[in-house]
């Protein structure tokens, strides 16, 4: 209960910084773009309403979620607010858990507001839609949870500056992590497994990308889908656990 | 005194501040024209195209390129394309730029191996338009191998095969494949057919031809297929005109002085015409026919090891 009390806390506190405004831009992007590229291009000229639509919905996000991620704890100690919570009967974790949940309420939220966006366009388009198309926005709002988890567990013990950039590098390295394990093969003793290590401890974020899926109408099984959310749940929560133990030992002076 | 002081007073401040509005107005419309006049210089002094053809043979290898997307790879190949596009539309194109194209098609199907349209485009403007049939069929069986579901993929190669390459075994056996895919169009199974019992005929030729004609809707691609089809239709003449001449041999017991003999002695209904609007010569001598436009015959019929049809 208090959990969510924070939440919805937190959700107001993110419409009220305006920050749906990056659905207007998505909008005119959207719009214009398709409007645009309809005369400049040859060929399939779906792929481009769908590339451009998952591939800012996935950016906007991204950006949302680190951005507004690292803000969610340092923000209250800077402007001195956590004192008012942390006084009253609520554990620590229940306050970051309420923090983490707020945020993901925004991102869903905008991302369905954003999906039924792409969703008008297409349909003006005649675009035929497929099951994949919504099944590849489920792993984005996914990764966009692993990414947020990311930003609150560095914004526990560092400041935002710092948490934004280290968020920023576990994005794109949680993109390369395959060409890690690549070259962890091709090394012998330590250097192998210290690389193998890092594969495994960092996210895999290129398990959340099914955008080409949509694209080329290319149905993903349910068993494996299953495994992704199962990995990227598991993940979230380690993420969320290990930003607690440290969120526990903070002292804020 | 302060009567009179006050309104000067007031109005030097608005005058100032009028001047003040003025001033910064036109600074700053002065810094935009500044702006726009150095933005055009630069495009005169640096040629446009120019610098966007050579942009695409700076682009990098595909397999370095993909890591730095994480993993808008799909966005990046419509860009890149996008991009691709406004070069070729833009110029006449030189052959070394034609093998930086085909560097940046490789470069997209790699980033979206799923890009079955651009490997079709590719194979149609390089066989056809660059003269580049190697290029055209490395960029085909990398297609083939990724799509092994798209007919017209298969279908392109079967072409270049019998058309440049002069292959007819192996092109009968790629135009075979496209006909088991589905979604081709229902002339390919008959088409597949002729060309591993006719290949050597003219009319599998322009049958073959009329089949990528239809496909295509690039007007300078089609202008080169339909000259190829009037090369075509000349050796189709041809040898119709030399089986009658061969005729009237052994019906006269010599060779016809003027191909009109081959109408008074109703070997022939009539004459062909030329496909180009010019003539075709008989050699009394010899008995052998040749275009007035286009003297040497076509390579890839000769080519066939099975001999003529």
């Amino acid at each position: 209960m208090k959990i969510f009390s924070i939440a919805l806390n937190t959700f107001r506190e993110n419409l009220r910084d305006k920050l749906l405004y990056n659905l207007l831009i998505f909008a005119l992007l959207m719009i214009g773009s398709s409007l645009i590229l309809m005369q400049l291009t040859l060929g399939e000229f779906h792929r481009l309403i769908l590339d451009i639509g998952l591939g800012s919905i996935n950016f906007f996000g991204v950006l949302i979620a680190i951005f507004v991620g690292i803000g969610l704890v340092s923000k209250e100690i800077e402007k001195k607010t956590i004192y008012t919570i942390v006084s009253k009967p609520v554990a620590r974790y229940q306050f970051l858990l309420g923090k983490y949940l707020g945020l993901s309420l925004t991102l869903v939220i905008n991302t369905a507001i954003m999906a039924a966006g792409l969703l008008a366009v297409l349909y003006f388009q005649d675009v035929p839609v497929h099951a994949v198309l919504f099944k590849a926005l489920g792993m984005i709002v996914l990764e966009f949870m692993v990414i947020t988890a990311v930003a609150l567990l560095f914004s526990t013990f560092s400041s935002a500056t710092l948490s934004a950039i280290f968020t920023l590098a576990i994005y794109v390295i949680g993109h390369l992590t395959t060409d890690l394990k690549a070259f962890g093969q091709k090394m012998e003793g330590a250097g192998r497994s210290v690389l193998e290590g890092m594969y495994y401890i960092l996210p895999n974020l290129d398990r959340f990308n099914l955008k080409g899926n949509v694209t080329h109408q290319l149905d993903v099984p349910a068993g494996d889908l299953l495994m992704i959310a199962a990995y990227g749940l598991a993940y979230t929560a380690f993420l969320l656990m290990l930003a607690s133990v440290i969120f526990q030992r903070r002292d804020f002076r | 005194m302060w009567f009179s002081s006050t309104p000067s007073r007031d109005y030097t401040i608005q005058m100032s501040a009028i001047v003040r509005a003025g001033l910064l107005t036109t600074g700053l419309i002065s810094a935009v024209v500044l702006i726009i006049q150095f933005q055009q210089h630069l495009d005169d002094r640096i040629d446009q195209g120019h610098t966007q053809i050579e942009q695409l043979a700076q682009l990098p290898r595909a397999e370095h390129l993909k890591p730095a997307l994480l993993g808008y790879d799909n966005l990046g190949a419509d860009i890149l394309w996008l991009r691709l596009l406004q070069v070729v539309g833009q110029k006449r194109i030189t052959a070394e730029e034609y093998e930086w194209i085909y560097h940046a098609m490789d470069v997209i199907t790699t980033l979206d191996p799923q890009y079955d349209y651009i490997y079709y485009v590719g194979g149609v403007v390089l066989t056809n338009l660059a003269n580049r049939v190697d290029l055209s069929n490395r960029l085909l069986e990398k297609g083939f191998k990724e799509n092994p579901t798209i007919w017209n993929i298969p279908f392109l190669l079967g072409y270049n095969y019998y058309f440049i390459v002069g292959d007819a075994a192996k092109a009968a056996e790629y135009i075979a494949a496209s006909a088991r895919l589905p979604g081709g169009p229902a002339y390919l199974p008959g088409l597949a057919t002729r060309m591993y019992a006719e290949a050597n005929n003219p009319e599998t030729a322009l049958q073959l031809l009329e089949a990528l004609w239809r496909q295509t809707q690039d007007t300078e691609t089609r202008e080169v297929l339909e000259n190829r089809a009037k090369e075509i239709m000349i050796e189709r003449d041809i040898r119709l005109l030399e089986s009658a001449v061969r005729q009237y041999q052994t019906d006269h017991g010599s060779l016809p002085r003027a191909l009109q003999d081959l109408l008074s002695s109703r070997h022939l209904t009539q004459l062909p015409q030329e496909p180009f609007g010019g003539r075709y010569e008989l050699d009394s001598k010899t008995g052998n026919i040749s275009s007035s436009t286009h003297p040497n015959r076509l390579r890839v019929f000769r080519l066939d090891k099975q001999g003529r049809v």
